[in-house]
Protein backbone atom coordinates (compact mmCIF):
# COMPACT_ATOMS: atom_id res chain seq x y z
CA UNK A 1 0.00 0.00 0.00
CA UNK A 2 1.82 3.03 -0.72
CA UNK A 3 0.94 6.57 1.51
CA UNK A 4 1.00 9.94 0.29
CA UNK A 5 1.87 12.15 2.86
CA UNK A 6 1.96 16.01 2.64
CA UNK A 7 2.50 18.75 4.72
CA UNK A 8 -0.81 20.36 6.20
CA UNK A 9 -0.26 23.58 8.47
CA UNK A 10 -1.92 23.15 11.76
CA UNK A 11 -3.63 26.74 11.23
CA UNK A 12 -5.05 25.58 8.02
CA UNK A 13 -8.91 25.15 9.02
CA UNK A 14 -8.50 28.23 11.07
CA UNK A 15 -7.71 30.01 7.80
CA UNK A 16 -10.68 28.87 5.72
CA UNK A 17 -13.37 30.94 4.89
CA UNK A 18 -11.17 34.34 5.39
CA UNK A 19 -11.50 36.91 2.74
CA UNK A 20 -8.49 37.02 0.54
CA UNK A 21 -7.72 41.06 0.60
CA UNK A 22 -5.86 41.88 3.15
CA UNK A 23 -6.65 45.04 5.03
CA UNK A 24 -4.03 47.79 6.43
CA UNK A 25 -3.74 45.50 9.85
CA UNK A 26 -2.74 41.71 8.80
CA UNK A 27 -1.94 38.43 10.31
CA UNK A 28 -0.13 36.33 8.08
CA UNK A 29 1.29 32.94 8.51
CA UNK A 30 4.78 31.82 7.35
CA UNK A 31 3.71 28.56 6.01
CA UNK A 32 7.08 26.29 6.20
CA UNK A 33 9.90 28.48 7.92
CA UNK A 34 13.18 26.59 9.40
CA UNK A 35 13.09 26.93 13.14
CA UNK A 36 15.71 26.01 15.38
CA UNK A 37 16.37 26.41 18.81
CA UNK A 38 20.04 27.10 20.01
CA UNK A 39 21.92 26.48 23.35
CA UNK A 40 25.13 27.36 24.20
CA UNK A 41 27.66 25.53 26.27
CA UNK A 42 28.22 26.87 29.51
CA UNK A 43 31.55 29.19 28.65
CA UNK A 44 31.04 29.38 24.90
CA UNK A 45 28.07 31.82 25.28
CA UNK A 46 29.19 34.66 23.39
CA UNK A 47 31.70 33.10 20.80
CA UNK A 48 28.43 31.20 20.26
CA UNK A 49 25.96 34.35 19.56
CA UNK A 50 29.25 36.07 17.56
CA UNK A 51 28.86 32.86 15.34
CA UNK A 52 24.95 33.11 15.13
CA UNK A 53 25.30 36.40 14.05
CA UNK A 54 27.34 35.85 11.09
CA UNK A 55 25.38 33.82 9.45
CA UNK A 56 23.58 36.24 6.77
CA UNK A 57 19.97 33.90 6.05
CA UNK A 58 18.54 33.59 9.78
CA UNK A 59 17.22 35.94 12.02
CA UNK A 60 17.81 35.33 15.29
CA UNK A 61 15.74 35.57 18.32
CA UNK A 62 16.68 36.03 21.81
CA UNK A 63 15.28 33.47 24.58
CA UNK A 64 17.23 33.54 27.46
CA UNK A 65 21.09 33.83 28.19
CA UNK A 66 22.78 31.54 26.27
CA UNK A 67 19.70 30.27 23.99
CA UNK A 68 18.13 31.43 21.04
CA UNK A 69 15.83 31.03 18.15
CA UNK A 70 16.67 30.62 14.60
CA UNK A 71 14.00 31.30 12.15
CA UNK A 72 14.81 31.49 8.57
CA UNK A 73 11.76 31.53 6.02
CA UNK A 74 14.43 31.88 2.63
CA UNK A 75 16.64 28.08 3.41
CA UNK A 76 15.73 25.05 4.38
CA UNK A 77 16.34 23.61 7.17
CA UNK A 78 19.15 21.35 6.12
CA UNK A 79 20.70 24.19 5.12
CA UNK A 80 20.17 25.74 8.49
CA UNK A 81 21.29 22.45 10.75
CA UNK A 82 24.47 22.53 8.98
CA UNK A 83 25.52 25.99 9.11
CA UNK A 84 24.70 26.07 12.88
CA UNK A 85 26.66 22.53 12.89
CA UNK A 86 29.80 24.42 12.00
CA UNK A 87 29.60 26.65 15.06
CA UNK A 88 31.86 25.29 17.83
CA UNK A 89 30.20 25.18 21.86
CA UNK A 90 26.17 25.18 20.33
CA UNK A 91 23.44 22.39 20.39
CA UNK A 92 20.87 23.20 17.51
CA UNK A 93 17.61 21.28 17.43
CA UNK A 94 15.14 21.46 14.71
CA UNK A 95 11.86 23.00 15.59
CA UNK A 96 10.44 23.68 12.39
CA UNK A 97 7.64 21.13 13.09
CA UNK A 98 6.93 22.02 16.18
CA UNK A 99 6.55 26.41 16.55
CA UNK A 100 4.12 28.05 14.22
CA UNK A 101 5.49 31.22 12.96
CA UNK A 102 2.58 34.17 12.80
CA UNK A 103 3.47 37.89 11.38
CA UNK A 104 1.66 40.76 12.28
CA UNK A 105 2.01 43.92 10.55
CA UNK A 106 -0.49 47.23 9.77
CA UNK A 107 -0.56 50.71 11.50
CA UNK A 108 -2.47 49.31 14.92
CA UNK A 109 -0.36 46.61 15.32
CA UNK A 110 0.60 47.74 18.88
CA UNK A 111 -2.65 48.51 19.78
CA UNK A 112 -3.58 45.06 19.23
CA UNK A 113 0.00 43.49 20.90
CA UNK A 114 -1.17 45.24 23.94
CA UNK A 115 -4.29 43.26 24.26
CA UNK A 116 -2.10 40.14 24.12
CA UNK A 117 1.62 40.81 25.58
CA UNK A 118 2.10 42.31 28.99
CA UNK A 119 5.73 43.84 27.58
CA UNK A 120 5.91 47.71 26.39
CA UNK A 121 6.30 47.25 23.18
CA UNK A 122 7.58 51.18 22.07
CA UNK A 123 9.97 51.55 19.67
CA UNK A 124 12.31 53.04 22.78
CA UNK A 125 11.76 49.92 24.67
CA UNK A 126 11.61 47.74 21.93
CA UNK A 127 13.25 48.23 18.92
CA UNK A 128 13.51 47.02 15.55
CA UNK A 129 15.01 43.66 16.01
CA UNK A 130 14.60 43.07 19.43
CA UNK A 131 13.47 39.70 20.33
CA UNK A 132 12.05 38.35 23.68
CA UNK A 133 10.14 35.61 25.26
CA UNK A 134 6.73 36.40 27.00
CA UNK A 135 3.48 35.37 27.59
CA UNK A 136 1.10 36.34 24.25
CA UNK A 137 -2.28 35.56 24.81
CA UNK A 138 -1.72 33.11 28.06
CA UNK A 139 0.83 31.38 26.10
CA UNK A 140 4.67 31.30 26.39
CA UNK A 141 6.02 32.56 22.78
CA UNK A 142 8.48 34.22 21.30
CA UNK A 143 7.78 37.96 20.06
CA UNK A 144 10.27 39.82 18.12
CA UNK A 145 10.36 43.23 16.53
CA UNK A 146 11.29 43.26 12.58
CA UNK A 147 9.85 46.57 11.17
CA UNK A 148 8.50 49.82 12.52
CA UNK A 149 4.72 48.14 12.50
CA UNK A 150 5.81 44.29 12.12
CA UNK A 151 5.88 41.80 14.55
CA UNK A 152 6.85 38.17 14.32
CA UNK A 153 5.62 35.80 16.88
CA UNK A 154 6.75 31.92 17.60
CA UNK A 155 4.12 30.01 19.19
CA UNK A 156 4.31 26.24 20.32
CA UNK A 157 2.27 24.42 17.25
CA UNK A 158 -0.58 22.84 19.43
CA UNK A 159 -1.10 26.37 21.17
CA UNK A 160 -1.12 28.15 17.87
CA UNK A 161 -4.98 27.39 17.08
CA UNK A 162 -5.53 29.27 20.37
CA UNK A 163 -3.28 31.93 20.03
CA UNK A 164 -4.58 32.99 16.61
CA UNK A 165 -7.87 32.59 17.46
CA UNK A 166 -7.30 34.91 20.48
CA UNK A 167 -5.54 37.48 18.30
CA UNK A 168 -8.27 37.60 15.72
CA UNK A 169 -10.30 38.83 18.49
CA UNK A 170 -8.54 41.56 19.35
CA UNK A 171 -7.52 42.58 16.32
CA UNK A 172 -11.50 42.67 15.58
CA UNK A 173 -11.83 45.76 16.04
CA UNK A 174 -8.94 47.15 13.45
CA UNK A 175 -10.45 45.01 11.04
CA UNK A 176 -7.41 42.65 11.39
CA UNK A 177 -7.11 39.84 8.42
CA UNK A 178 -5.43 36.86 8.44
CA UNK A 179 -3.48 34.74 5.14
CA UNK A 180 -0.92 32.56 4.64
CA UNK A 181 1.94 34.39 3.62
CA UNK A 182 1.81 32.70 0.21
CA UNK B 1 1.20 39.62 45.52
CA UNK B 2 4.07 41.56 43.92
CA UNK B 3 2.29 42.00 40.36
CA UNK B 4 5.75 43.28 38.71
CA UNK B 5 8.69 41.31 38.69
CA UNK B 6 12.11 43.33 36.91
CA UNK B 7 13.75 39.51 35.86
CA UNK B 8 17.58 40.07 35.10
CA UNK B 9 17.15 38.87 31.36
CA UNK B 10 13.61 39.79 30.41
CA UNK B 11 12.80 43.35 32.27
CA UNK B 12 9.96 44.11 33.48
CA UNK B 13 7.20 41.44 33.67
CA UNK B 14 3.90 40.52 35.53
CA UNK B 15 3.70 37.77 37.79
CA UNK B 16 1.68 35.57 35.80
CA UNK B 17 4.62 34.36 33.86
CA UNK B 18 6.56 33.06 36.92
CA UNK B 19 5.94 30.25 39.12
CA UNK B 20 6.70 30.70 42.17
CA UNK B 21 8.83 27.38 43.74
CA UNK B 22 8.82 28.10 47.72
CA UNK B 23 11.65 29.40 50.06
CA UNK B 24 15.14 29.80 48.76
CA UNK B 25 16.40 27.69 51.40
CA UNK B 26 20.31 26.18 51.29
CA UNK B 27 20.66 22.67 50.02
CA UNK B 28 21.81 20.62 52.95
CA UNK B 29 25.28 18.93 51.68
CA UNK B 30 24.07 14.90 50.90
CA UNK B 31 25.95 13.31 53.69
CA UNK B 32 23.60 15.27 56.09
CA UNK B 33 21.40 13.72 58.67
CA UNK B 34 17.91 12.39 58.24
CA UNK B 35 17.16 15.49 60.17
CA UNK B 36 18.65 18.57 58.06
CA UNK B 37 17.06 16.86 55.14
CA UNK B 38 13.59 16.78 56.96
CA UNK B 39 13.60 20.01 57.61
CA UNK B 40 14.83 21.17 53.88
CA UNK B 41 12.51 19.01 52.32
CA UNK B 42 9.25 19.56 54.68
CA UNK B 43 9.88 22.25 57.18
CA UNK B 44 8.86 26.05 56.11
CA UNK B 45 8.92 28.94 58.29
CA UNK B 46 6.15 30.96 56.57
CA UNK B 47 7.36 34.38 57.44
CA UNK B 48 5.66 37.67 57.76
CA UNK B 49 7.66 40.36 55.94
CA UNK B 50 10.91 39.92 53.90
CA UNK B 51 11.83 36.71 52.80
CA UNK B 52 13.46 35.19 49.66
CA UNK B 53 11.61 32.86 47.22
CA UNK B 54 12.75 31.02 43.98
CA UNK B 55 10.25 32.43 40.93
CA UNK B 56 10.86 30.28 37.46
CA UNK B 57 10.44 32.30 34.92
CA UNK B 58 7.96 29.60 33.12
CA UNK B 59 6.72 32.12 30.47
CA UNK B 60 9.96 34.43 29.84
CA UNK B 61 13.42 33.27 29.54
CA UNK B 62 12.71 29.89 31.95
CA UNK B 63 15.42 30.62 34.50
CA UNK B 64 14.68 30.23 37.87
CA UNK B 65 15.57 33.82 40.00
CA UNK B 66 15.84 34.48 43.22
CA UNK B 67 13.30 37.16 44.65
CA UNK B 68 13.58 38.95 47.51
CA UNK B 69 10.38 40.38 48.81
CA UNK B 70 7.77 41.78 51.50
CA UNK B 71 4.39 39.55 51.58
CA UNK B 72 3.24 42.63 53.75
CA UNK B 73 3.95 45.33 51.75
CA UNK B 74 4.37 43.68 48.58
CA UNK B 75 8.02 45.51 48.18
CA UNK B 76 10.02 43.70 45.65
CA UNK B 77 13.51 44.38 46.92
CA UNK B 78 15.92 42.31 44.96
CA UNK B 79 15.45 39.57 41.94
CA UNK B 80 18.89 37.62 40.60
CA UNK B 81 19.35 34.99 38.78
CA UNK B 82 19.61 32.05 40.93
CA UNK B 83 22.51 30.62 39.49
CA UNK B 84 24.51 34.40 41.10
CA UNK B 85 23.51 33.53 44.54
CA UNK B 86 23.29 29.22 45.00
CA UNK B 87 26.40 29.57 42.33
CA UNK B 88 24.16 26.24 40.38
CA UNK B 89 26.37 26.43 37.41
CA UNK B 90 29.66 25.13 39.48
Amino acid sequence: MSLTLFHRHVLEDYLAGFEAKANPNHLSVIRRPAIFSVLAHRGSEVLVEDGLKSIESIQLRNCAPGEWLVVSTTSGASTIENLLGEIAGASAVDQSDSRVLLQISGPNVRKILAKCVAVDLHADAFAIGASANMLCCHVAANLARTGADTFEITVPRSFAGSVFEEMMEMGREFALTAAFAD
Amino acid sequence: MASLITCPHCGTRPKEEFSIRGTALARPHPAASEEDWHAYVYLRENPKGRYQEYWHHAGGCRRFLIVERDNVTHDVFSVVDAVAIRGMSE
